[in-house]
């Protein structure tokens, strides 16, 4: 570790590195003897470590000679760009703030001295100054603001550390959306995912066609299906070439569409309500909670029962479990609300119909959007489990009638058509949320939740 | 500048309050015969030991709870009292939360222009445009456009005075708003609360448990009783306004804190020893 050593330079030398350094324009001469006087000098050699990320940050640093590099510990894991200190330069400003952690690692490039200043001496030395003024701690605290803006970041280059509050710039949604793909495609997750993909395909590949496990011979092999999918004509009549197939798609995307908007234009109220009234609570929770756990699959027979035709009965069971799963998150995200956030807006004259619509319903909306996710997934299974037992198309009905015809390659191109539709049905929920939420939203995209 | 500057008002009177809490069967009297005139334009500091009732009188004030006994006045209007026990919420009395309550999902500029616009005290154009002109004003230029969760605590905490002094509020109530921040933040936020009370003289009620804030920027500082809550001792402080952190290595700075400290101590020694006793439980 690094020693401070005794015999520092000349007072004078360090007054002037000091002064030289610090953003500070009007420190009085006996400030800056002060700072002088309790500045320490260290001396590193090459490859030495200052300090370790995450270690608690209480001196300032300045580079009397050498060159130092800190290293920001990105939370991935990859170690980001890291900035160079040179003589005359300052870091580890986090030392100013109150049980600041270090973000970075220091390390000694080349052989290097340092002056070294205790954080709470420098702030209260520079509070006392009546010199400094306002002006100065609203630069520090520019300062200060803008190492926290930018994570990983510990340094401000020298003098140059004149105020920053402007320089953080807001990102605008085409360039979050850029950052975003870049991002993903700098992490290994897309890499990951093929992997995945690759993995899952030469299982089936393998299992059903080079070693001919006995419990697959039935089981249509990978090509197979592919040829099916895609050739102009289909051995059992399903491709993507034939009408038929986006007639089952379009009639499946009809239902949940129907019954995904019911469910959310009845759930969405109905848990505002619950979360919101007591009295309206105390009536319908019981009885919701009742009927909630029952499953999808033992309200078939009073569907087909009570409603007429096939569509309608696909159409409420499909719709009957997103409806639960909507309005129970959606009261628990007005639960969540802080109750500060009602009393501030009452304290601000909002009246009792204005707290709902501005402070209930914005703020139950991340719950709102968790369900509806969930909702659009049990509309799909509730959907192929009420399709597999009525109607006439549908993409479960398609699961079902070339399950009993032996038609076993369209049943999985059926199956895998479904994960792809599921999918992007709920990727477009996810982006209705964040265009919504765009106040959550801007947070995530600089990868800086709170 | 003088203390008083700005109009007349916000005079708080509190008389023979009386705060009780019932729950599940067991008496916690968190205010008793708490009496505190809070002179208009003043900054009223409230210090006192932990858990000994101020936010409950706080609450009282800002109408979130009801009193059991006494009355509280706002320039000669009763508020609560006899026959009216609980205070109507209401933009004269503004909280500033501890933890903050700026709304995430609205702009600093639409948090600001809030008040007015649920009152439909101005158009939302007009709001805005005040709302704009309040932080051109306060230096914070720039963020108008930027959500709660975007900026620094102390900024956070800047844009919630200005949310609350958008209303022209008689008084200020603020529960240890600057707590959660660093030393160098609260700094900032004390010269920027001073010099935002210079220009308007809004009337402060501030509960803290920083003796140093509550002598820089106090009038007066109020010592509360272990509770029940009640003023032990009201301590003038007398350094002249405009202050400047200079002030806190004066003399004078360090003899009142000498002083007050030793007052407090002697309380929290109270309600901790009694803590040890009644396991915490009146
Ligand atoms: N809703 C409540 N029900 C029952 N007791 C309560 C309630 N709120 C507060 N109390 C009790 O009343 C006493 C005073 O609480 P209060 O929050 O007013 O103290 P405080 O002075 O603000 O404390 P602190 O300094 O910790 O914020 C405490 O002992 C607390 O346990
Ligand atoms: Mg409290």
């Amino acid at each position: 570790m690094a020693d401070g050593s005794p015999e520092s330079p000349g007072v004078d030398a360090v007054r002037h590195c000091i002064e030289a350094a610090l953003p500070f324009k009007a420190l009085t001469g006996g400030t800056l003897d002060a700072l002088a006087q309790a500045a320490e000098c260290i001396d590193l050699f090459a490859g030495e470590v200052l300090y370790e990320a995450g270690s608690a940050a209480d001196c300032l640093y300045i580079v009397e000679f050498g060159v130092l590099r800190l290293e920001p510990i990105a939370k991935t894991g990859h170690p980001a760009a890291s900035a160079v200190m040179r003589p005359g330069q300052a870091f580890g400003w986090i030392a100013l703030a109150e049980q600041g952690l270090r973000r970075n690692r220091a390390v000694a490039v080349t052989p290097a001295r340092l002056l070294r200043l205790c954080g709470s001496l420098i702030l209260n030395l520079v509070r006392a100054d009546p010199a400094v003024g306002r002006m100065s701690l609203e630069d520090l605290r520019a300062v200060l603001q803008a190492i926290q803006l930018s994570p990983g970041r510990d340094a401000v280059p020298g003098h140059a550390a004149s105020p920053v509050g402007s320089v953080v710039k807001k990102p605008a949604a085409i360039e979050i959306g850029l950052f975003r793909v870049a991002q993903w495609f700098r992490s290994p997750a897309p890499y990951m995912m093929l992997l995945g993909y690759a993995l899952l395909l030469g299982f089936w590949y393998l299992s059903v066609q080079v070693l001919k496990l006995p419990r697959f011979a039935q089981m249509p092999g990978l090509t197979a299906v592919l040829h099916e999918w895609f050739s102009k004509n289909p051995t059992y009549g399903v491709s993507i070439y034939t009408p038929v197939y986006y007639q089952h798609i379009l009639v499946s995307l009809r239902r949940i569409g129907i019954a995904f908007a019911l469910a959310t234009g009845l759930g969405v109220p109905v848990g505002l309500m619950l979360g919101w009234s007591r009295v309206f609570k105390d009536y319908v929770f019981p009885l919701f909670e009742m009927l909630r756990p029952i499953p999808i699959l033992a309200w078939v027979p009073l569907a087909i029962i009570m409603l007429p035709g096939s569509e309608l009965p696909i159409i409420y069971l499909t719709f009957l479990a997103s409806f639960f799963a909507t309005a129970l998150n959606t009261m628990l995200g007005v639960r969540s609300i802080d109750a500060s956030y009602a009393l501030a807006a009452e304290c601000l004259g909002a009246s009792r119909w204005q707290i709902f619509l501005h402070v209930v319903v914005p703020g139950a909306l991340p719950f709102i959007f968790t369900g509806l996710q969930i909702s659009v997934g049990v509309a799909w299974f509730s959907l192929v489990a009420a399709e597999m037992i009525s109607g006439q198309f549908g993409l479960g009905y398609l699961i079902n009638t070339s399950y009993t015809t032996v038609e076993y390659p369209t049943l999985v191109i059926a199956m895998f058509t479904l994960g792809i539709v599921g999918y992007l049905s709920s990727s477009l929920v996810r982006l209705a949320g964040m265009w919504l939420m765009s106040w959550r939203t801007r947070h995530l995209a600089l990868g800086e939740l709170r | 500048m003088s203390a008083t500057a700005g109009a007349a008002r916000g005079a708080l009177k509190i008389n023979d309050a009386v705060k009780l809490y019932e729950p599940s069967g067991a008496r916690v009297l968190a205010v008793d015969h708490c009496s505190l005139d809070i002179r208009p334009g003043e900054i009223c500091m409230i210090v006192g030991p932990s858990g000994c009732g101020k936010t409950s009188l706080l609450n009282a004030i800002a109408g979130f709870h009801g009193l059991d006994g006494g009355s509280i006045h706002l320039d000669g209007r009763m508020l609560c009292g006899p026959g009216h026990p609980q205070a109507d919420v209401g933009p004269d009395r503004i909280v500033v939360f501890q933890n903050g309550a700026l709304f995430p999902w609205k702009t600093t500029l639409e948090n600001i222009a809030f008040g007015p616009i649920m009152q439909r005290r101005m158009t939302k154009r007009t709001a805005y445009e005040t709302a704009r002109r309040m932080m051109a004003d306060a230096g914070l230029s720039g963020h108008e456009y930027e959500y709660p969760g975007e900026i620094s605590s102390g900024l956070r905490r800047r844009v919630e005075i200005l949310r609350a002094l958008m209303n022209d509020p008689s008084v200020l109530l603020l529960d240890e708003p600057y707590r959660a921040l660093d030393a160098l933040t609260k700094s900032v936020m004390h010269e920027a609360l001073l010099e935002t009370h210079y220009r308007t003289g809004t009337t402060i009620f501030f509960i803290t448990h920083d003796l140093e804030e509550a002598i820089f920027l106090g009038h007066r500082v109020v010592v509360m009783t272990a509770r029940p809550c009640r003023p032990k001792q009201v301590v003038e402080i007398d350094i002249p306004h405009p202050r400047d952190y200079g002030v806190l290595t004066s003399r004078r700075f360090r003899e009142l804190a000498a002083e007050i400290s030793a007052v407090l101590e002697e309380e929290a020694l109270k309600s901790f020893t009694r803590g040890e006793k009644e396991g915490g439980v009146q």
